[in-house]
């Protein structure tokens, strides 16, 4: 650069020098050689620019630069080429599990196999966002979320596809991978397709959706993520139409002890495809979240009512959900009751770099007086290793799904049931 | 029409003599905010001037891998850096700094020799002091009805409830914290250097982690004080008197202040090595660093500086009596020797999170 530069000076002083006698003979005017002089200064001063830049700007850093006199920065800083800020990432989970209510996994001393492998996909293009995550189980592939929002100039934000539910604890109303009654009742950790408006203002916040229809608009299909009413047999009611509302305010935002305070709505219909008629289904949600230094507490009530409008004679009390590949029925109107308490530990390991325990209770109060209740309990530890988390659970239950002949519906058994339940993921 | 011509030749090898002197041009890498700007005024303008250069300064956040890349690579852009004293050494023992004769340097204006003039600390075989500044505990004015006045209060959230601000670094941190916990000051190295002082220096921080935003320039720290993001901070002493002129509502409390030098020095490999050199006489000549002084109030390191202040500036240095008491010194060696072992750790605890994080992954 220098050496260039350099040479064009002299090259430049060869000109004038030829210029000098030129200009001799052509005899010219004071105005004429006041607009050279200009000229050349101009020229001059540019030439220096040039040399007296130094190297490449990226490699000086010169946006955390200033000259000591003050001067513009003359070099030029390119801008960078834009790069998308889409980041692909994903995981890949393991379970070891032991259930006393399964012969085999007892017999076996427990069993073992794939969780799930996701691919996740999260990102911003100037204003425009992305969210999606696929998943691939050993018996099903889903889309778990997927959807398009823009953000707003003010923070809030539009998502427009499949996204979760904004309905009581947020996001999860539980610490432990097997969740609990909310899950299970699809009033927890729920995917589905709508437009959704979410913002924050100081401690406010509040989102208000609207939902067409299930994330996979297809209710016959099990094969989904999230719990929803399915179809199949007698049952033949799915859910549209659906509105959810939810505020909370935050006390201590943005010091060590936080508790946020929140109530939701939500509210839609229920066509049934024998009949033709829509029914009405609605919910509704008080919930406490606080993190004080390394506690946590979630505290929510949950009221629901499905109103299906089933042909006439058959049972109302219960609707049927599905999820997993697999249905079953839960009561119609219950009560949910969740009660979680966290600890988190500080590590006294150089390679583990958080431990967080928790116990995880929640109940389904069924109407029927003749039913019993649901009861889930998961005392646990979730630890985190790098890329590696591990949740080790020691899940009881009474007279939940998926746990021995337990029913969230009607009847069921009595007895408490034990899954251990080490589930082992990269994350990346 | 010759007169003409003849006047314009003359005007294009003046234009030439020009450029041929602003080709040369110096990088010095400082600190931000209030600091860099005494340097500025204090002595940079004043060298572009004399020297007839331009000085391009750039700030960096403190470290010494920037300087090991550069020097290694035979690629040195940054001719002079502004350093804290341990990492200095650290950069000294490992071959990435020049040798500076302190011979070299001026005198005082009295005859006095740089080497008798100097603190002599602030003088070492790749360094020159240029000031001695402080961290101090901070607050607003405005949180509490009775002011913070001790350093055990910034660690007692009962009384002096309200998020915390700390340098993101383990000097200063960890002596605050043994001190806190009742270690005398003269033991606290003696304490930090075994297993169990860290963990307990580590265990009073501990108590207060929920509560910290961390900062890592001077200039973050005042902005947190000044947004109320924090109701306590540490700082630099000197970044605080130039928000308090700003009329910003904070005071200092100068108990257990920490006081530490900061040192120029130059990589090793440059291109503007003599240049540099240059630069650091006339930057830690006794006007210049008096000069610096009345644009932040920090220590000049020349007994001959400090003289020509005025006794109210010198009321409120660091090194003024009154703020000395209890001061405890940053003891740069033992930093030297313990940073890489401590560092690590430090960054480990800092990252991991106190509160059970909102959302685990699924």
């Amino acid at each position: 650069m220098h050496h260039a530069t350099g040479r064009e000076c002299r090259f430049w002083w060869a000109g004038l020098a030829l210029l000098t006698p030129l200009s001799a003979l052509a005899e010219p005017s004071l105005d004429e050689l006041l607009r050279e002089v200009e000229r050349l200064k101009e020229r001059v001063e540019q030439l220096e620019r040039e040399r007296v830049r130094p190297v490449p700007a990226q490699e000086l850093n010169l946006g955390l630069s200033i000259s000591g006199t003050e001067r513009a920065v003359e070099a030029p800083v390119e801008a960078k080429p834009t790069a998308p800020e889409v980041h692909v990432g994903g995981a890949l989970r393991f379970n070891f599990v032991h259930r006393d209510f399964v012969e085999a996994s007892d017999g076996k001393r427990g069993e073992s196999g794939l969780d799930v492998f996701r691919l996740n996909v999260e990102g911003a293009i100037d204003n425009i966002l992305v969210s999606a995550e696929y998943r691939f189980y050993s018996y099903m592939h889903t889309l778990h979320h997927g959807w398009i929002g823009y953000q707003f100039d003010d923070n809030s934000q539009l998502q427009f596809g499949v996204h979760r539910v904004p309905f009581g604890l947020q996001p999860y109303p539980a610490h432990n991978a097997w969740f609990g009654v909310p899950y299970y009742t699809g009033l927890g950790d729920d995917y589905d397709m709508g437009i959704k408006y979410q913002r924050e203002d100081g401690p406010w916040q509040w989102q208000l959706a609207f939902y067409k229809n299930e994330e996979l608009n297809d209710s016959t299909s099990a094969e989904r993520y999230s719990f929803d009413l399915v179809r199949s047999g007698d049952q033949q009611n799915e859910e549209t139409n659906q509105f959810n509302g939810r505020g909370a305010f935050t006390f201590g935002l943005g010091t060590g002890c936080e508790t946020e305070t929140g109530a939701s709505l939500q509210a839609g219909e229920l066509y049934n495809h024998i009949t033709g008629r829509r029914g009405d289904h609605w919910a509704a949600a008080a919930h406490l979240d606080s993190r004080c230094g390394r506690w946590h507490v979630q505290l929510s009530g949950i009221r629901y009512n499905y109103s299906p409008a089933n042909p006439e004679g058959m049972n109302n009390d219960t609707v049927q959900v599905g999820a997993f590949a697999g249905t079953y029925d839960v009561a119609s109107r219950a009560d949910v009751l969740v009660a979680n308490l966290a600890y988190n530990v500080p590590s006294p390991w150089k390679h583990i770099d958080s431990i967080t325990c928790y116990n995880d209770y929640s109940q389904l109060f069924k109407d029927d007086a003749h039913s019993r209740d649901s009861r889930i309990n998961t005392l646990g530890c979730a630890v985190g290793m790098g890329p590696i988390f591990t949740y080790v659970d020691y899940i009881l239950a009474n007279n939940m799904a998926y746990f021995a002949e337990g029913s969230m519906a009607q009847g069921g058994d009595n007895e408490w049931h034990s899954r251990f339940n080490v589930n082992l993921g990269f994350y990346w | 029409m010759k007169r003409y011509r003849s006047r314009l030749l003359l005007l294009l090898c003046m234009l030439g003599a020009h450029s041929a002197h602003a080709q040369q041009e110096l990088n010095v890498v400082s600190w931000d905010g209030a600091y860099v700007k005494s340097q500025i005024l204090g002595f940079i303008r004043p060298y572009e001037e004399h020297a007839n250069i331009r000085v391009n300064v750039l700030q960096y956040t403190g470290g010494i891998d920037e300087i090991r890349r550069q020097v290694r690579a035979w690629n040195v852009q940054w001719d002079v850096v502004d350093l804290e004293l341990f990492d200095a050494i650290r950069a000294c023992n490992e071959g990435l700094l020049e040798h500076i004769d302190p011979k070299t340097l001026p005198d005082a204006p009295d005859g006095t020799t740089a080497q008798d003039d100097f603190i002599p600390v602030s003088l070492m075989p790749c360094g020159v002091g240029n000031v001695v500044g402080s961290t101090v505990v901070s607050y607003r004015q405005d949180k509490f009805k009775e002011p913070p006045g001790r350093l055990e209060d910034f660690f007692d959230l009962k009384k002096y409830p309200g998020r915390r601000g700390l340098r993101r670094s383990p000097q200063g941190n960890l002596e605050w914290a043994l001190i806190a916990d009742g270690v005398a000051t003269e033991d606290v190295y003696k304490v930090l250097s075994t297993e169990e002082g860290l963990d307990r220096a580590f265990r009073v921080l501990n108590r207060i982690k929920p509560y910290i935003e961390w900062w890592r320039t001077g200039e973050e720290a005042v902005r947190l004080l000044e947004t109320n993001a924090v109701a306590m901070s540490s700082a630099y002493s000197g970044r605080l008197d130039d928000a308090v002129q700003r009329g910003e509502p904070l005071a200092i409390v100068w108990d257990h202040q920490v006081w530490f030098y900061d040192v120029w020095a130059i990589p090793k490999n440059g291109r503007r090595t003599e240049q540099a050199m240059d630069f650091v006489r006339y930057a830690t000549t006794t006007q210049s660093l008096a000069a610096q002084a009345r644009y932040i109030p920090y220590g000049p390191v020349r007994q001959s500086s400090m003289a020509l202040l005025e006794p109210e500036l010198r009321e409120r240095l660091p090194t003024s009596r009154k703020n000395l008491r209890t001061a405890i010194e940053l003891n740069a060696g033992w930093w030297s020797e313990n940073l890489d072992r401590i560092a690590p750790r430090f960054e480990r605890w800092a990252d991991r999170p106190v509160m059970v994080p909102r959302k685990l992954p699924r």
